[in-house]
């Protein structure tokens, strides 16, 4: 019927980035089971999958009441050694009993959540994604990102890491709906940190999807972070050696991570490519890395007139 | 010029999973603890002889399924050398696979059930712990971590708390405790999975059993490949069963061990053990993709399999 995630994306929470046996130790949720790293064009490692088991209502619309029983898929990735994100999902379909059956059951299918009774996938897809959070005033619905932090929360309270991240920034947090048919996309900056994606993709899902969206999910973070970085140094209404000061963390730890669909299918580019076109992620980028850019050479320059004019002061 | 296509790979970027020879069924013709070996081989010679007409069954029961008849059926054998240690391999093997003989009986692969929770570097309990996905109780929507008792797996949820939880509280009547997925009425069990004394973690007789039937279907991988594979002995028996292969292959003809179902021959006393393994099976998760290798295997030699784990594990209790 429908595929629905959240990806919650935060800094680090670690003076410097991590090395890539580090990120393997940190990502490792499961004996026998190995981290996935791939070093081209970025270090990227992802952890093994685990399941949640689930039995509650989920999001709708029309806040009619549609009851789900299955298990969501999460997982943990670490980033260019620096980005951590904690991300679930799960593939919503029609059951063909209308009771709860055992749990082998949907053991069997992991990564399934099986609707009992009617539901139109639309319901289902504006309630996850539309303007307010999804949940019902009476009583539990499916909470994605309750899961997706506490993977986040995995990574971040790992005893490898030092706890000492150079600057604070909010994590936000992506949810998304993937359905089959027409392609399209549509991305949707809410309040605060609340960003919603529908996706409408040819044939039928892969995991290549839930790469697409947490490549997305990466990206807009670094965008929002950087912004907040600029915002935060006051170009303009501070002196120039102060805000360039304040403009170091993006420099340090940001500026080079910005690696667009660098893991996303060939089939799935163009996705990020229509994103670029409008609003274009790319775009606002490069234009505040040359912002920090021109902040830092207009800085040196006055420092070395400052020199230079100090040097013919001095006898 | 025209567009070359260009491909990359990184291979610590991918997911290789091993697979294994599959036979049709593996039959657990005895396990044997040290209260039957003090009991003496009368006790194992009459295991066999009770255990014989059985395997006879599912022998031609897999004949008549399988096209051309060529049924791939395996014999295992399981000596628990984990809760107590007695005898040496080089004393109790013969003795046991005599005995087996009276009954025209043959032991393919003989087991040790220290394995299931450690050998040869690999933590088999733990893997399987790890992946066990609880049964969620209705309203479980994700916002919080599963209720869990350490070192406990129930199929529903517990009893709530009847003891005051302040001094100046009234106790709360008692509420039974709910199976998840109950008929009408509940039949809830909780299992002991490990108790840990100081340092040591012991694992429990159900959960190593639980082990023992997904090693016997080929569901587990370590770090992608596959974990004890069988092993023949070269020379005679050693005098120590740390020396002993987790799994021994003891006749060079034999289908392979794992196989897409299986069946353990055993006395009734051992019925709470098996639904407690049955509970704990319940809540594995098997790797998505050895999950779809064994369908497509299967399924190229014309046989359905049950889709649910458990409906794969069968038993006779004589």
């Amino acid at each position: 019927m429908l595929v629905m995630g959240e990806v919650h994306t935060g800094l680090l929470q670690n003076s410097g980035e991590i090395s890539e046996s580090t990120c393997r130790q940190v990502l490792g949720l499961m004996a026998g089971e190995t981290v996935r790293v791939s070093r081209r064009p970025i270090v990227h490692a992802l952890s093994p999958e685990r399941l949640t088991g689930v039995d509650c209502a989920l999001p709708t619309a029309s806040r009619s009441r549609v009851r789900g029983v299955g298990t969501v898929v999460s997982r943990c990735a670490v980033t260019g050694g620096r980005v951590a994100q904690g991300s679930s999902y799960a593939r919503v379909v029609r059951s063909e009993a209308d009771r709860r059956l055992p749990w082998s059951h949907y053991l069997a299918r992991p990564g399934v959540v099986e609707v009992l009774g009617k539901v139109k996938a639309a319901d289902l897809a504006e309630g996850f994604t539309g303007d307010t959070v999804p949940g019902r005033p009476d009583g539990a619905c499916l909470d994605l990102g309750a899961v997706s932090g506490r993977f986040l929360d995995l990574v971040q309270q790992s005893p490898l890491l030092d706890r000492r991240a150079p600057f604070k920034i909010p994590r936000t947090n992506l949810r998304w709906v993937a359905e089959t048919g027409e392609p399209s996309i549509r991305f949707t900056l809410h309040a605060e940190q609340e960003r919603t994606l529908r996706l409408t993709h040819p044939g039928p899902f892969t995991p290549a999807v839930v790469d697409l969206c947490e490549d997305l999910a990466t990206h807009d973070w670094l965008l929002t972070s950087l912004l907040v970085i600029v915002e935060r140094a006051r170009i303009g209404g501070t002196p120039g050696a102060q805000a360039v000061a304040r403009l170091a963390p993006a420099i340090d730890h940001l500026m080079h991570l910005w690696m667009p669909a660098a893991r996303v299918e060939e089939w799935m580019t163009p996705f990020w490519e229509s994103l670029e076109r409008r609003p274009g992620f790319t775009r606002q980028w490069r234009s505040l890395v040359d912002r920090v850019r021109d902040q830092v050479a207009m800085n040196t320059l006055a420092l070395l007139s400052a020199t230079a004019e100090a040097g013919r002061r001095s006898p | 010029m025209t567009p070359v296509h260009a491909t990359f790979g990184e291979v610590a970027a991918e997911r290789r999973i091993a697979s294994v020879p599959l036979s049709h069924v593996s039959v657990e013709l005895g396990h044997l603890y040290m209260e039957d070996y003090e009991a003496g081989p009368d006790r194992l010679r009459e295991q066999f002889r009770r255990v014989a007409p059985w395997l006879a069954t599912v022998r031609s029961l897999w004949q008549e399924r399988v096209p051309g008849g060529r049924a791939r059926v395996s014999t295992c054998f399981l000596v628990d050398d984990y809760f107590s240690r007695f005898s040496t391999p080089a004393e109790l093997v013969p003795m046991v696979l005599e005995a087996a003989a009276e009954h025209d009986l043959t032991i393919d692969y003989l087991a040790r059930e220290s394995a299931c929770a450690q050998s040869g570097g690999v933590e088999l309990a733990r893997l399987v712990e790890d992946r066990l996905v609880d049964d969620p109780p209705p309203e479980t929507d994700g916002s919080r971590p599963p209720v869990k008792e350490t070192g406990w797996l129930c199929n529903g949820s517990r009893s709530p708390r009847t003891a005051p939880l302040q001094a100046m509280g009234k106790a709360r009547p008692w509420e039974p405790p709910a199976q998840n997925a109950k008929r009408g009425h509940s039949i809830f069990v909780d299992v002991e999975l490990w108790d840990e004394k100081g340092p040591r973690r012991t694992w429990s007789c159900p959960f190593l059993a639980a082990v023992w039937q997904l090693l016997r279907l080929g569901l587990l991988r370590s770090d992608g490949r596959v974990p004890l594979p069988p092993v023949a002995l070269d020379g005679g028996w050693p005098r120590d069963w740390d020396e002993l292969p987790a799994v021994v292959r003891l006749n060079p003809q034999a289908a392979p061990f794992s196989a897409y179902t299986t069946l353990s021959v055993l006395s009734p006393r051992f019925l709470p053990v098996e639904l407690a393994v049955r509970t704990i099976l319940s809540q594995f998760a098997v790797d998505d993709e050895v999950l779809r290798q064994v369908a497509t295997r299967s399924e190229g030699e014309g046989i359905r399999l049950e889709e649910e784990l458990v409906d794969r594990i069968s038993y006779v209790f004589v």
